[in-house]
């Protein structure tokens, strides 16, 4: 559905370009995760399919036709919900859905079935006719949403859309959003939370400093970490290190952990009797999977809230 | 804690430009514009009003009027043919007009009283104006006769007071609406008024930027230039209600708190909705432009209204012009506002056709047009920033 093709993109008297080399393709109906830190390069990839930055090299196709092809056919076919809350504060909620309807030029009956479909969707009707700037953080996350969704748009682009809401708005989101994805809606959703992306995404794709470092399934992504063993010792890190090179490749963690990435050949048994034999105390041992937290850490050497 | 927190508001304070300038800026401004423009409030300000002569007497006391007349004011100008549809449309502000015989008179005890200096006004000039230039005529035409008699009779001391009066006539040409403090400040204070949308169109537009609301509209495909045009015609109609409101108080309110009404009777209908029209046009193309050009609230709250101000400070609308110096009625004619003013002023005072505003309509019309085309080009920028 969304196939996006070596695009790069600098900003005017920038020194770094912003997207190096940007690939990235997305099924119908799929949720793409895009982790990355801030300036990571995400809102300017959201941009350019919104058609807020024009392409400077590279391709962007939707269903097959460029991306300018399609905004010129029917630029409802993506809908953007930014993190802000793009819509009228002094408005009401019903006249918030009125507006943007008739800014995606619905008229009549087709008007009234969309707004009273998203008004839906948000679970808004007992607030119709409360103005937007007197609703909680988490309806007016809602009614970001519903007002996203009023075309119907094929790919719908969520920029952090859970941002200071409570537990139960944020539970009722991605339950929505996992709706929207099951009925056919191919999202892309970007958040600092990992557990969300853990809880919705079908695929992730970690981008850091423009460059697309992952993409792939979530459950690949996870299975991944199959293989690494991390553990925690009483001795100096250096010769722990040194010895542990045969089994694999060593990777210094936070907290005075080393990550071990076993080689196919080697055992976490090997690994633990390796250390015994050398008479080094082993104060943790955790093997399996990754969670993706660790995993983004592990390729961008950052926090997903660093600057 | 208290260092911690003045050092704060001071930091704060010198990292925003615009507050700067509107503290420091705003007024040394100020200084300069009002201070240039009423150099001359305290001095006498018949004195630099643009004025011809028709002389159909050309006898010594004639010449001697006018050389006396022409010491104490500026050079009159040369009398154009048309002077009285000159004076109608405010191109000259006064005639002086001598009748033929007038120096005979001038040395005769009981000269005719249908020999007279004429004072021809223009509809615009101020009431005060008018009646001291008219004093003064007389003053001037007094002295003349008082001297031409003591002369003549060689020290004979004739009271020249008795008829001279009756040798001096003053009117205005024009029509029948004579000017008052309302009828010359409902026109000044609209324009100001119609063009102080800035600041409501800017400040929602830099909500809508921040908001995000914009670039919502973009990515569902709503053109730069229908949403622009979706913030000038609700404008349109604001400005509408505030020349009706505005003309209303004039008309009705001023009366009943003791004020003179303002008059509307004769007045070219079509021609006061066309210079309606182009300022509000003037004024929502200006504010568009600002509203693109402005990046935050604070931007957007000090600049319009300052930029309003300014030009209502050189286009004459705080000071009238003709009371400006040359050199600052000269910029008077480079500020919308005084464009828009003038217009309202043909219509309200002066009984001024299509013709006599079309002038004004289409300046402001091209004003409008260029502020347009500007903001069309920043709202693409600003949109996609």
């Amino acid at each position: 559905m969304l196939n996006i093709q070596d695009v790069s993109f600098r900003y005017p008297g920038a020194a770094q370009t912003t997207l190096n080399a940007v690939s990235l393709g997305l099924e119908r109906g799929r949720v793409l995760g895009l982790l990355g830190p801030n300036g990571a390069g995400k809102t300017t990839l959201i941009s350019h399919l919104v058609g807020l930055l024009p392409i400077q090299h590279g391709e962007i196709h939707i269903n097959t036709l460029p991306l300018a092809q399609s905004r010129r056919e029917c630029p409802m076919r993506i809908a953007l919900a930014p993190q802000e809350y793009a819509f009228y504060p002094m408005l009401t909620v019903a006249e918030n859905l009125s507006f943007f309807a008739s800014a995606c030029q619905f008229h009549g009956s087709r008007k009234v079935v969309r707004i009273t479909a998203c008004m839906a969707l948000g679970q808004l009707e007992r607030f119709a006719s409360t103005r937007a700037n007197q609703l909680s953080g988490g309806l007016k996350r809602r009614l970001n949403l519903a007002i996203a969704m009023l075309a119907e748009p094929e790919l719908l682009l969520l920029d952090e859309p859970t941002v200071g809401v409570d537990p139960q708005s944020r539970a009722f989101l991605l339950d929505a959003v996992k709706a929207l994805a099951q009925a056919g809606t191919t999202v892309i959703y970007t958040t600092h939370y990992i557990e969300e992306i853990e809880a919705i995404a079908d695929d992730v794709a970690i981008l850091d400093h423009g460059t697309i470092l992952r993409h792939a399934p979530l459950a690949s992504l996870l299975a991944e970490g199959g293989a690494l063993l991390t553990l925690r010792v009483a001795a100096p890190l250096d010769a722990v290190k040194t010895m542990l090179q045969s089994f694999g490749s060593v990777q210094q963690g936070g907290d005075g952990e080393i990550e071990l990435q076993l080689n196919p050949e080697a055992s976490p048994a090997a690994v633990l009797q390796a250390i015994a034999a050398h008479g080094i105390e082993l104060q943790m041992a955790r093997y399996g999977s990754h969670d993706l937290e660790r995993l983004f850490m592990h390729l961008t050497h950052r926090q997903l809230r660093d600057d | 804690m208290l260092f911690a927190l003045i050092r704060k508001e001071l930091l704060a304070l010198l990292r925003d430009p615009h507050g700067m300038a509107a503290l420091f800026l705003m007024p040394m401004a100020f200084i300069v514009i009002m201070s240039l423009a009423l150099q001359d409030y305290y001095s006498p300000k018949n004195r630099q009003l643009e004025y011809a002569v028709q002389d159909q007497d050309q006898g010594p006391q004639a010449k001697a009027l006018l050389a006396q007349w022409q010491h104490l004011h500026n050079a009159a100008t040369a009398s154009p043919a048309d002077w009285r549809e000159a004076l109608r449309a405010g191109r000259l502000r006064y005639v002086l007009v001598i009748d033929k015989g007038f120096s005979e008179a001038m040395s005769t005890p009981n000269a005719p009283r249908s020999i007279k200096v004429h004072l021809y006004a223009e509809p615009g000039l101020e009431h005060a104006l008018f009646r001291s230039t008219e004093a003064e005529l007389a003053a001037a035409v007094g002295m003349q006769r008082s001297n031409a008699l003591q002369e003549r009779f060689m020290g004979i001391s004739s009271p020249p007071g008795q008829d001279i009066p009756a040798m001096v006539s003053a009117e205005r040409i024009g029509a029948g609406t004579h000017p008052t403090s309302v009828q010359q400040n409902v026109p000044a204070w609209l324009v100001f008024g119609m063009f102080f949308v800035v600041t409501a169109i800017s400040t929602l537009f830099v909500q809508e930027q921040r908001d995000g609301t914009l670039a919502r509209l973009h990515a569902i495909g709503v053109p730069a230039g229908k949403q622009i045009l979706g913030k000038a015609l609700p404008y349109l109609l604001v400005n509408a209600i505030q020349a009706v409101l505005m003309l209303s108080v004039g008309v009705w309110l001023m009366p009943h708190l003791g004020g003179e009404a303002l008059s509307l009777a004769g007045i070219h209908w079509p021609a006061l909705i066309l210079v309606l029209t182009s300022t509000s046009l003037a004024a929502i193309g200006f504010a568009l432009m600002l509203a693109c050009l402005v990046r935050t609230h604070a931007q957007a709250s000090t600049l319009g209204p300052m930029c309003n101000i300014l030009m209502a400070a050189i286009g004459g609308v705080m000071v009238p012009s003709f009371v400006m110096p040359a050199i600052m009625q000269t910029a008077a004619h480079f500020s919308p506002m005084n464009w828009a003013l003038e217009g309202l002023l043909q219509v309200l005072l002066r009984g001024g056709d299509l013709a006599a505003v079309l002038p004004y309509a289409t300046r402001l019309a091209g004003f409008a047009l260029l502020m347009g085309m500007t903001a069309v080009l920043l709202f693409h920028r600003r949109v996609k920033s």
